[in-house]
């Protein structure tokens, strides 16, 4: 009774996660706009990010539909965010100056906010389902 | 037994299936429903005037029948909503007002120092008003008569023992014989004075409802006056 | 024939007892009195167990039988109706040991638990109305917690009533809607002071004057209650704009961490980068 699904109850969590990652790590992407440096190559910051968002969506949808715990899934997001950031952040690296801290921190954070809206949102694995 | 108050009225006899008191007034039984209501209420009545207005007994039975012969001949009947109060409210203010004109008429003719301290008689008790008086005597009543009804009944249909072993422990003063010594005393088995009594309790019962039921307007008020009487 | 005081009362006394030979029932105490008779504690020779034994005093509820069928948790169970031999309808129904709800309600009791009972006497009555059973009398003596928390309503069917005021509708007739009047009266009664606004506001409706402006019934009650408890608008109360947005935080405290936490982050680097 009490976690009752918020929003659209129709989309699965897979999907649900994609979409949240594709919107949150686009938006992630453009706050780099802030940066001037970053500003010429905003476009192709703003397509990484959303890329790693939606892979970061896509395994957090897929825990969030056979593991139902909020908890959990900030968890795994975030680590999944962490995990993808360094990654864009060893590239980046390799390009010219580091900036492990603006990629991951960040990158953490949207982690855990897809972690936590994908256990909200979307349908679960019936077969799955504890009963309560 | 009292001779000062016996009554005018045909108390002892045998009540019918009593119609409510609305439905004898209104089929014209104004005299039948009157009889009952004397037959009830006379001593609370006189009762009440002695110790409210101070009357000596002769005093009171003069206002308690002319209250009666009077009072009552004016659409009385008529006049009574139960809706506003039970109809032994009603009576008993009449009386009150009757009794207070009385008294103020009396009075304009008096000499003066009418100062009469006098005791009412073995019911007096000081911390009872008049009202809790007229109340507890209209119960008293209602008993009374329920036992006579009660009495003629077991005679009627040949329950004399029954109403001996009922008299003798329910109407004993003081304290109550046990179930052992009254079925050694009439002889007969200990499970019979349970059944006898409970019988003539529940006949009793029957009976003051009878009566009641034919001073009251209708099944509300005589519910909640047989209430009034348990409680 | 003179009767003396003492023994007027004792026949006063006597005469009230129902005479329970030729029923199962051996009388033991009487426990109470109410709207519609006596209630007693009886012992039911055959199976050995204790009953309340409600006498009643007259006129027999017309609806016995119909309380005597309904099967619910929270109405007490009636074994069985029947005559007196000194002419007055009875029935046995199952000896409720707990407490009255104003009782169970002035020692300790959270909101969360008084929220419970109404939850369980407005479930019940929904039961009933479903039946055709209006209580007509639902107040707080009619309301009982047992010894595990159970609760059960009892009285149902109570046609005239010289009842508590506060908990009576103000139309004349009496049907489904003055029992939700009364649940809402209930709500009240239950109540802390101060109580949260969304909860007055539905104990208010429900005693609207204008029975249209009540619930339609009592699930409708109990629907906005659960909103209340789930932390969603009522149906009974507009809230003010503030309280709306501190609801919205309430409900979404971890999204809104988990955003000020990104933009708490995203302030620290960018000044951590000026320097």
């Amino acid at each position: 009774m009490r976690n009752s699904i918020v929003g659209g109850n129709t989309m699965n969590k897979i999907v649900a996660g994609l979409l949240f990652g594709l919107i949150l790590g686009a938006l992630d992407g453009a706050t780099a706009w802030l940066y001037p440096e970053a500003r010429p190559v905003l476009t192709s910051i703003m397509i990484g990010s959303s890329i790693k968002g939606m892979i970061v969506g896509l395994f957090s949808g897929w825990f969030a539909r056979k593991v139902q715990s909020t908890r959990w899934g900030i968890v795994v997001g975030s680590a999944l965010g962490l995990l993808f950031a360094f990654l864009v952040a060893i590239m980046d690296a390799t390009k010219g100056q580091p900036h492990y801290l603006e990629i991951m921190l960040p990158g953490f954070v949207v982690g855990a906010i897809i972690g936590f809206l994908t256990q909200r949102i979307g349908t679960r694995d019936l077969a799955n389902q504890r009963t309560r | 037994m009292d001779a000062d108050t016996a009554i005018g009225g045909h108390g002892d006899r045998f009540p019918s299936t009593q119609l409510s008191l609305l439905e004898a007034t209104a089929s014209g039984l104004s005299s039948e429903a009157l009889d009952r209501v004397i037959t009830i209420y006379w001593k609370p009545v006189y009762r009440f005037i002695r110790l409210k207005f101070h009357k000596n007994n002769e005093d009171a039975k003069d206002l308690t029948q002319g209250f009666f012969a009077t009072a009552l001949e004016r659409d009385f009947f008529a006049r009574f909503d139960p809706e506003k109060a039970p109809f032994r409210t009603y009576l008993r203010m009449a009386v009150e007002r009757f009794a207070a004109n009385q008294h103020a008429a009396a009075n304009r003719q008096k000499r003066g120092g009418d100062i009469e301290f006098e005791t009412v008689g073995e019911q007096a008790v000081s911390t009872d008003s008049p009202e809790q008086v007229f109340e507890r005597e209209w119960q008293r009543q209602l008993f009374c008569l329920a036992l006579d009804d009660l009495r003629a009944h077991s005679e009627g249909c040949g329950k004399q023992l029954e109403f001996q072993i009922f008299q003798a422990y329910d109407l004993a003063e003081g304290e109550h014989p046990s179930y052992a010594e009254l079925a050694h005393q009439h002889g007969v088995p200990e499970t019979s004075v349970t059944n006898y009594l409970a019988w003539a309790r529940r006949m009793m019962r029957g009976f003051v409802m009878e009566r009641l039921r034919g001073t009251t307007a209708g099944w509300r008020e005589l519910r909640d006056e047989m209430r009034r009487v348990w409680s | 024939m003179e009767l003396s005081d003492s023994v007027l009362d004792h026949l006063r006394r006597v005469a009230a007892l129902p005479d329970l030979s030729g029923t199962r029932y051996e009388l033991e105490g009487e426990i109470g009195r109410g709207g519609m008779g006596i209630v007693y504690d009886a012992r039911d020779r055959v199976l050995d167990r204790h009953v309340a034994l409600k006498v009643l005093d007259l006129i027999p509820a017309g609806e016995a039988q119909l309380i005597a069928a309904l099967e619910h948790p929270a109405i007490v169970p009636v074994y069985e109706a029947g005559t007196l031999p000194d002419g007055r309808e009875f029935y046995a129904m199952k000896l409720i040991r707990g407490a009255r709800l104003d009782q169970y309600v002035a020692r300790q009791s959270t909101l969360a638990e008084r929220l419970r009972l109404i939850w369980r006497v407005g479930e019940a009555l929904a039961y009933a109305h479903s039946h055709g059973i209006i209580h007509r009398d639902l107040k707080p003596q009619n309301v009982m917690v047992g010894e595990f928390g159970e609760i059960y309503v009892m009285d149902w069917g109570v046609k005239a009533i010289a009842g508590t005021p506060a908990f009576r509708a103000p139309e004349i007739v009496l049907d489904q809607r003055s029992d939700i009047y009364a649940l809402g009266a209930l709500l009240r009664f239950l109540l802390p002071e101060p109580n949260p606004p969304a909860l007055g506001a539905i104990a208010a409706k429900a005693m609207s004057a204008d029975p249209a402006a009540r619930y339609p019934d009592a699930p409708a009650l109990l629907a906005d209650i659960e909103r209340f408890e789930q932390g969603m608008a009522v149906d009974a109360w507009p809230e003010p704009l503030w309280h709306r947005l501190r609801r919205f935080a309430s409900r979404n405290s971890v999204l809104l961490w988990l955003l000020a936490a990104y933009t708490i982050a995203k302030f620290v680097i960018f000044f951590l980068r000026k320097l």
